[in-house]
Order: C-alpha cells, then sequence, then structure tokens
C-alpha cells in the first residue's frame, strides 16, 4: 500500500470527473482523480459530442441561459475541438410545425451570445437543396445551428491540463472503499489498481463523486444512499458523413431523435430507456436500432441503404425525476453534500449534468470544496484555454513540408491543434513514423507513438479515445494488429499481452458491431475473421483472455 | 452479343478456376465470369485442407486424418457431401471422401508447378508456419516461399525476423517476441530470436511502403543483393541460422528470390504467413488464372451474371454484364462460385439472407432456411473463439452432385452446381480449411458438371 495526501479526491473520468480536477489543480489543490476505466470509457464516451443550446429543455430558461454561457467558454478555451453543425428540422404535415412554436423564441434568445442565426423556416425547395436525401413531400424545414465538441479530446484535455497544474491522474483504479473516523468525516480511499493487481489508500478529507452512472455505488462504499435515475440510450453509427446537415424528427413515441454527421461518421440516436442493469453489459437491442431506423426513414427514405458499421450504447445518470418521461427530466444537475444530511462529512456527490455544462458543474463543486478548505481562490477554467487551443494551424503548408496528406493532418488538427507541432517534430528524427497505421480516421505512427508517451493510455481501447484508432468503416480490421505491435513497443509488453490487446480490441469492436450486422458488415466481417481467426490462429490461442462484462453469461 | 459455350463458370477464386480447369482440360469449352478480387487474392495464399474439428482446440495432425474424423463426427459438412451418392458403396463413402481431396491436393501441386505460386506438403501431415503475428497455425500446403526448413528442429537454429522500414504490415519485434514465447512453451528450437529493420524503398521514401510496392521491388535486378549486404551485418549479429520475411520477396519471381538470399547469406529464407493484401495470394490468384488459360479456358473480367434463363429443370442462359456491355451466354452446363459475402454470392440484411445470382434459398450451418434470419442473433458474443460466427457458415445446400437445392431437397436445376465459401456447413476461419474446400468442391462440381454435360450429349 502507498500513502500519499490530498486536498481532495475526485472519482470518475467522464466529463465532469476531469473538469473538476482541471480546476481543482487550477486553483492549486493537491488533486487526485481516480478511475475505475481509462478517461472518457463510459457515458460521455457515447454521446453525440453536442454543446447544446438547450432547446430541449426550454422549460427550464436557467438551463437554457447556462448552455449558452458554456457554449462561449467552449469556443474560447476549446476552440480546436469545436465543430459548428447546421441542423434540418423537416416538416411533413402542419401539425409538426403548429404543436409547439415556443422553441424558436426561446432558442432565439440567445442566437447572438453563441454567435448563430435567428432560427428559421425553410421552404421545400431550399431544404432540398440543403440536402437532398429528405424525403421530396416535405411542406416545410426548420433550420438551426448546434455547437459540437469531441467528447474524448475534451475529457482528454481536462485531464492532461489538470496534469499540467499539478494533479495526478489515475486511470484503471477503482474506489473499493472509504475510511471514516467515527465523527463521520472521510480520512481516506482506498482503490484497486487493475492494472498492477493492488490495494492502495490515500489520505484525504474531500472527495468528489463525479463516477456517473456508478455514483451511487461510490455512495455506496460510504454507506450513504444515494438515489439516481439510470436511463439507456443507443445510438447506430454509419460508415461516412451520409448527410449534408443534422437532421432532427420526432419519433413514433413523439421523442427528438437526430442524424448528426459526427467527425468521419454519421450518428443515429438517441432511444431513452431506464435501466437497471450492469452498464457495463448493456448492448443496443433490435428495438433500438428499429425505433431508429424507422423513426428517420420517415424524413430520409433512404436512411437503409447506407452503411451502418456499429452501435453504442451508454447510460445516463439522471437526477432521480420520477413519474416524468426521460426527456422531461431536468437537466440540471445537483451536487448532493452527504455530510449536510447527517451523513458522512467530506463526500459530494454529483446527480444528473450534461456534457456542455461539466465544466459549470466543476466550478461549483470546486467553490464547494475550497469553501470546505477554508480557501477562496477564484475559478479560471473559463479563461485559460486547454492545450492546443493557442493558434490556428495552417495544415496546408505543414501537409507541403512534411508530405503527409491533407486529410491526415486535417483530422490530426482536430484533435490537437497547435499541439499537432509535436507529432509533426518527431518525424524529423523518424520519418518512417509518417506511416499511415489506421487508414479509415487515418492516423499516423508518430501520433500513436506521441499519445503512448504523453497521453497514459494502456490498451488499444484506450487509444481509440485518444485517436479515434479503428472508429472507420473497416472497425479496426486492418490497424488492430498494427497498433498493438506499437503499443507493444512503446510500453515492453510480453508476447502474450501483445495478443492480449488485439484480443480486447477485438471484444470491444464486436461489441458494437454485432447488434447491427447487416450489408457490408457480413463481409467486413469474414474478413477480419479471415485475418486474425484463419490465418493468425487467435482463436486457438491459449493466452489469459479475461472475458468482457458483455461476453458472460449465454 | 451472344455466346455459346459447354460451361459457364461464375466466379474466378480458388473454386471457380479449379472448376474451369479441370472443364477446360476436359475438353470442355469453358467460359469463366470474374467481377472483380477474388477472397483467394486476400488470402495468406497457404492452402488449409483441414485444421481443426469444428470447437476443438487440438490441432489435426493430418488433413487424412482429420477428414476421416470430419466424415464421422459431421457428415452434412461440404468435404463429405459426396458421400451421398448412391452410386457410392456404403463401406467406400470414407475412402471415396478422403481420397476425393487427396486427388485435389495432388491435382493442385502438380498443376501449380513452374507457376508463380508452386505449393509444397503433403496430405498426410499439416504443416504449422509461423504468420506476421509470431502465431502459428496449422495448414496442408505452403507456397515454396514458406517453407522455413529445420528451424524448429534443429536444436543450434537461430531465427532472424526481417522488417522493413515505414512498412506497417509487419512488425518483427513483436512477431520475434511472441514466436520465442511459443517456442519456450513448447521447449523447442529455435532458441534464439532476434528482430531487425531494413530499409527498401521502392519510391525512395521511407514511410507508407506496400507490399505490393516491395514485392514489385524485388523483382528488379540488384533489389535482392542490396537486400542481402543489409541483411549480412544483422545474421552475423546473432548468428542466424534461418531468416523470416513478411511475404513480400516478390510477385514473379518469390522463389528465385528466396534461393538467391539464402545463396547469398548462408541461412535459410522464408516468407511468413501474411494479412491482407497479400502477395502470395495473390501470387495464388495469377497462378490459378494462368493454368486455367493455359488449358484452354476463357475469362470475362469485370463481368457479372445479372440475369439468367431457366426452362423447366434446366438453365439455359445467363446474362454477364460489364459496365459497357451485356453478353447472352447459352451454355449446356453452370458452376457457382461467387463466395460469401466477400465474393458477393450471399447477401443479407436484417431481413435475412440472399443467393445474388439465381436468388436461391440460402440455409444456415444447420441447414434450416436463412431466408429471414436477422444476422446478429447468428453470431457469438465472443468475438474472436473456436465457436468462430455462425453466420459465417451460412450458404447453399448441395445434393451428393454439388447441385444446389430447394426445400424439398431437389435441385434447383439439373445443370447448375455450386462449390467454394458459397456453399454452406462449414466456417473456414476456424476450422482453417478454407481453401481446401474450395478447391475440393471446385473439383468435384467441375467432375460432375462434366459427367452431366456427357450424359445429356
Amino acid at each position: 500500500m502507498t500513502d500519499s495526501k490530498f486536498d481532495v479526491v475526485v472519482i470518475g473520468g467522464g466529463s465532469t470527473g476531469t473538469a473538476v480536477a482541471r480546476d481543482c489543480a487550477m486553483r492549486g489543490l493537491r488533486t487526485l482523480l481516480l478511475e475505475r476505466d481509462d478517461i472518457a470509457s463510459a457515458t460521455v464516451g457515447t454521446c453525440a459530442g453536442m454543446i447544446s443550446s438547450g432547446l430541449k429543455y426550454r422549460d427550464e430558461p436557467d438551463i437554457m441561459k447556462m448552455c449558452s454561457t458554456e457554449v462561449v467558454y467552449w469556443n474560447h478555451i476549446a476552440r480546436h475541438i469545436v465543430m459548428k453543425n447546421p441542423i434540418l428540422a423537416p416538416l411533413l404535415d402542419l401539425s409538426d410545425a403548429a404543436s409547439d412554436s415556443s422553441y424558436m423564441e426561446s432558442y432565439s434568445e440567445h442566437v447572438e451570445e453563441r454567435d448563430v442565426p435567428a432560427m428559421m423556416f425553410l421552404t421545400p425547395d431550399a431544404t432540398l437543396e440543403i440536402e437532398p436525401m429528405l424525403h421530396p413531400e416535405i411542406i416545410a424545414s426548420v433550420y438551426y445551428e448546434e455547437y459540437f465538441i469531441d467528447p474524448f479530446r475534451l475529457c482528454l484535455l481536462q485531464a492532461l491540463d489538470a496534469r499540467n497544474h499539478g494533479a495526478e491522474i489515475r486511470t484503471y483504479c477503482e474506489v473499493i472503499d472509504f475510511e471514516i473516523n467515527d465523527k463521520q468525516e472521510i480520512e481516506g480511499v482506498i482503490f484497486y489498481n487493475r492494472v498492477f493487481g493492488t490495494t492502495e489508500r490515500v489520505t484525504t478529507k474531500l472527495v468528489v463523486n463525479a463516477a456517473g452512472p456508478w455514483a451511487h455505488k461510490v455512495a455506496k462504499s460510504a454507506k450513504e444512499e444515494l438515489h439516481i435515475r439510470l436511463n439507456k440510450g443507443a445510438h447506430v453509427i454509419f460508415d461516412r458523413r451520409i448527410v449534408n446537415t443534422g437532421i432532427t424528427v420526432k419519433a413514433m413515441d413523439g421523442r427528438w431523435v437526430y442524424l448528426f454527421p459526427h467527425e468521419n461518421t454519421t450518428l443515429l440516436g438517441t432511444t431513452a430507456l431506464d435501466t437497471w442493469e450492469d452498464p457495463d453489459t448493456l448492448v443496443a437491442s433490435f428495438d433500438e436500432i428499429e425505433y431508429l431506423l424507422q423513426s428517420m426513414e420517415t424524413v430520409l427514405p433512404s436512411i437503409r441503404e447506407a452503411r451502418i458499421i456499429r452501435t453504442m450504447t451508454g447510460v445516463r445518470p439522471l437526477v432521480p425525476d420520477f413519474k416524468v418521461p426521460e426527456r422531461n427530466v431536468t437537466r440540471g444537475y445537483r451536487i448532493v453534500d452527504h455530510g449536510e444530511n447527517d451523513g458522512t462529512k467530506g463526500l459530494l456527490s454529483f446527480l444528473g449534468g450534461k456534457l456542455v455544462t461539466c465544466r459549470h458543474m466543476a466550478e461549483a463543486v470546486t467553490d464547494l470544496v475550497c469553501e470546505k478548505l477554508g480557501k477562496d481562490i477564484a475559478c479560471t477554467t473559463h479563461e485559460k484555454p486547454l492545450p492546443g487551443n493557442e493558434d490556428d494551424v495552417d495544415i496546408i503548408a505543414l501537409s507541403k513540408e512534411y508530405d503527409i496528406s491533407l486529410h491526415a493532418l486535417e483530422r490530426m488538427r482536430a484533435r490537437r491543434g497547435t499541439e499537432m507541432l509535436k507529432v509533426l517534430e518527431m518525424t524529423k528524427e523518424h520519418p518512417e513514423w509518417k506511416t499511415t497505421i489506421c487508414t479509415c480516421e487515418p492516423i499516423i505512427e508518430a501520433e500513436i507513438r506521441l499519445s503512448i508517451r504523453e497521453e497514459f493510455p494502456q490498451t488499444l481501447n484506450d487509444l481509440r479515445r485518444r485517436l479515434r484508432l479503428g472508429t472507420g468503416p473497416c472497425q479496426g480490421t486492418f490497424c488492430t494488429y498494427k497498433a498493438a505491435s506499437i503499443l507493444s513497443e512503446e510500453l515492453g509488453l510480453a508476447g502474450d499481452d501483445f495478443l492480449v490487446d488485439i484480443l480486447d480490441f477485438r471484444a470491444e469492436r464486436w461489441k458494437g458491431i454485432r447488434q447491427s450486422m447487416r450489408g457490408e458488415q457480413l463481409a467486413q466481417e469474414e474478413l477480419a475473421q479471415g485475418m486474425y481467426a484463419c490465418v493468425g490462429n487467435l482463436d486457438q490461442s491459449d493466452v489469459d483472455y479475461d472475458l468482457k462484462p458483455w461476453e458472460e453469461g449465454h | 452479343m451472344d455466346l455459346e459455350t459447354d460451361l459457364v463458370v461464375i466466379g474466378g477464386g480458388m473454386a471457380g478456376l479449379i472448376a474451369g480447369t479441370i472443364a477446360a482440360e476436359a475438353g470442355l469449352d469453358t467460359i469463366l465470369l470474374r467481377k472483380g478480387q477474388s477472397a483467394t487474392a486476400y488470402s495468406s495464399g497457404a492452402i488449409d485442407v483441414i485444421g481443426y474439428l469444428p470447437e476443438a482446440s487440438e490441432p489435426i495432425i493430418s488433413p487424412e486424418e482429420g477428414l476421416f474424423a470430419l466424415s464421422r463426427l459431421y457428415p452434412l459438412h461440404p468435404y463429405n457431401v459426396l458421400g451421398y451418392d448412391k452410386r457410392i458403396e456404403f463401406e467406400k463413402v470414407m475412402e471415396n471422401i478422403v481420397g476425393r481431396t487427396k486427388d485435389t491436393v495432388t491435382w493442385l501441386k502438380a498443376h501449380l508447378d513452374g507457376t508463380i505460386a508452386p505449393l509444397m506438403g503433403d496430405f498426410e501431415s499439416n504443416m504449422h508456419p509461423i504468420t506476421i503475428l509470431g502465431t502459428t497455425k496449422p495448414t496442408c500446403l505452403i507456397q515454396k516461399t514458406m517453407h522455413n526448413g529445420d528451424v524448429q528442429d534443429r536444436e543450434d537454429s537461430v531465427l532472424l525476423f526481417v522488417g522493413i522500414m515505414g512498412y506497417a504490415d509487419f512488425n518483427p519485434s513483436t512477431a520475434a517476441k511472441t514466436y520465442l514465447e511459443d517456442r519456450m512453451a513448447a521447449a523447442g528450437p529455435p532458441r534464439k530470436v532476434g528482430h531487425c529493420i531494413i530499409q527498401v524503398m521502392p519510391f525512395g521514401k521511407p514511410y507508407n511502403v506496400s507490399s505490393i510496392e516491395l514485392a514489385r521491388h524485388l523483382d528488379h535486378e540488384g533489389s535482392i543483393e542490396n537486400l542481402a549486404e543489409q541483411l549480412k551485418e544483422h545474421i552475423e549479429q546473432i548468428g542466424a541460422t534461418h531468416v523470416a520475411f513478411p511475404p513480400v520477396l516478390g510477385l514473379q519471381d518469390a522463389l528465385k528470390n528466396k534461393e538467391k538470399l539464402e545463396e547469398l547469406t548462408g541461412t535459410t529464407v522464408f516468407e511468413l504467413l501474411g494479412f491482407p493484401p497479400s502477395i502470395p495470394g495473390q501470387r495464388l490468384q495469377r497462378a490459378l488464372e494462368t493454368i486455367f488459360t493455359k488449358a484452354g479456358g476463357k475469362m470475362l473480367l469485370g463481368h457479372e451474371a445479372t440475369s439468367y434463363l431457366k426452362v423447366d429443370d434446366n438453365l439455359k442462359s445467363i446474362t454477364a454484364a460489364s459496365p459497357r456491355r451485356e453478353i447472352k451466354i447459352d451454355a449446356k452446363a453452370f458452376v457457382l462460385a461467387t463466395g460469401k459475402y466477400i465474393g458477393g454470392g450471399i447477401a443479407g440484411d436484417e431481413t435475412g439472407l440472399r443467393e445474388t445470382v439465381f436468388d436461391l434459398k440460402p440455409v444456415t450451418g444447420d441447414y434450416h432456411s436463412a431466408m429471414e434470419i436477422v444476422p446478429s442473433r447468428f453470431t457469438s458474443r465472443l468475438s474472436i473463439s473456436p465457436t468462430g460466427q455462425p453466420i459465417q457458415s451460412c450458404g447453399l445446400s448441395v445434393d451428393p452432385r454439388f447441385r444446389p437445392v430447394d426445400e424439398d431437397g431437389l435441385e434447383w436445376a439439373k445443370n447448375l452446381f455450386a462449390a467454394g465459401a458459397v456453399l454452406a456447413g462449414y466456417n473456414y476461419s476456424v476450422e482453417k480449411s478454407g481453401l481446401g474446400v474450395a478447391a475440393t468442391s471446385g473439383y468435384s462440381a467441375a467432375k460432375n458438371a462434366i459427367e452431366f454435360i456427357k450424359e445429356v450429349a
């Protein structure tokens, strides 16, 4: 057991946890972040990355205002990973338009600060000119714009920035217990290091529980009861940007579903199902896939002809509002101070919240933490940029200078901003690292090596979150073994570990591919089986492979 | 334009080309359509017959023994369907099944001798070539360039894995580590393994170097000498007796290049088994095309069968279409060798599977209708396991003469035969049986088509 002292321990490496660690570290607190898996490996890693205007939640004007303010901040501190997407909501009959027009006003209240045009109606001709694949019989459409952020890079950059400010970030460390004295005050946190199989302990008086869909379980370790409403959401993912703009439509149950171009792919989401299952075991069901496709088909009849590459599934940790459908649950957040109600002193738990408000949530809880520590330090997370945001990057000039394709450089820029220069610098000594490893994204070898050296990945899945490795049409068929070799070399792994890394990554990709298996993905899987089972003989490998939560049972 | 011929083969991979060659050699006027690249060209270029029984974990020692076991335990496996031919005496069924595959293997070895993909190995024992991951797999025939000599027998053997700068398909350090751990577990030689990177720059750049560029480059005069020169230092450093290369030793002259390298370095040089895009796979494909055209077969590249004419229970003609033209081809018999999902013979969506040329009715690996299956439900939770993915066992059910059958078990047409991955009832990735089933069923389909044409005449 190691022992060290921290002012605050943050549990959870999602958008909220990393934002809290960053804020605490920037205010000079000795900060430790513990994540049982990897950064952005659960809820935030399965979202569409929309940092929304809060349009769906116009009944909560405070939330909408907060969303707008936060978008302005994101554009200031993380513009290199922010994109603006135009969105069309096509209308097929008048009832769609007449049902409710208050959203136009609520949206328009914040257009100036968000730097977008006011919401407007478009004629069918104007609509079809923007998106010719839409149903020819639409009577109009509503046009508006939303901002999106790369959710993986956001969390990682927050974690890296926290580290730059002195925080310690520990992934694959699962909190298993708290030390609580007889005055019901937290004195220490005990966690299990999943990489080394050891139990460790740290001293702290304050814990921020940002474990998302596991928040109630973390609270339970301190014998605290935390009510939460878990809600499953699934996406269907297409192989490329199949639409020119985002498309939103009302599903058969009246919920809004959307089709958003996202990085090199298109996301169709989401479903909303209350769930009590272990979030690690959840996958999209046939019904969820059909619900999404059939809903979108009403305005985009050819959607089924597009190539589906996989599904993804996450769990929303909502505040425990009962007797209301998911869409009416507040998107505001709550900070539960367990000590305030005769509970454990020093434990603060998050409920609810949205991606766009994660920085705001962090500011609020860090204010509280500072107050408890008797410190008065102002928050600066909305002023100081995240790494890479500093300047524009001339990728055309860089492409000529380094002889790397524009496409590869643009994708690298979208992840790293000015920090991409560090990657390119490495290729001066090692020109062979300009070699493309993942051709779908694409990603060059130098970026993989830099990520391994500086962004603490342990597995290929961690590399996927940092680089979008294996997220394209081939779903890692061609890059898995190449990237596994590089990881193995950089981390000095044994041969068996190299094969386990391959099997682990194939397992995680398969988790999402399997549910929507059809069309070209049948051939893609025949090829993957041919490579890894038939030629590689990995189906017969005797390495120590641990079954994944979604692989257990029958 | 209309054509008339004896036999039309639809599909130009291993199954189709063998069927076509056998028919052409038997004097039939044969036309073969090939839509695009075949799955054979994506293969490692080694020819598996049977490596594992379904769901078994011990590799099969010899294809012969494996086929005997398979015929007892899995009577509906494509290797075994000819056993249901009523003309074969019961006592001779197994002998016939094993004999047919043995004949095919012998035929293939003899025919590919002297081509750019000469084979070695035999029916009596499986070999265990090393792959680019550093693993090994059981297979029946390898290309001679893949022969690793006595590396696993000689007590003092030292193996050097050679990588090429900027060629991402093969990483010699991880392969060396994986292979050495494997050999240590087996307590056999080689006990010393090394790795190195050399520079081969077909286009003057040390990055994004591809297999095909390397293979073509190594066919050029002087390339091998240069390679040998770079290798010497690395070989001396660890005292290597054997040298493993990624499978890029040449497209036309791979064997000659291997022998030359051996002569210049005094070591045994060999190619590892690799992933697509695979040079040995392309060598095999081209070699098969060569023997087909040499036998007098005609090939229509870039053509696919788009429609057909069937009168009663006889298939009369098919239409072969390319982007520029359509050709109606009348024939006495037809072989369907369109492959599975990669080849495009079987396609599917969330409502079921279909056969793409004649709309025949696909079945699952258990021979139930696959016309209305949800593909995701015919998969395993585990991505890579000995169970494999059951969806990969779907395809066509055939009668003992390799004619696709309907739900009633009767042939769809008297003169349509099927071969290769379009067949149901086996999962080649886990059995390691892909090109073996393709070759044997192609051989059988052709023999049956020839017999049919003679009968009708």
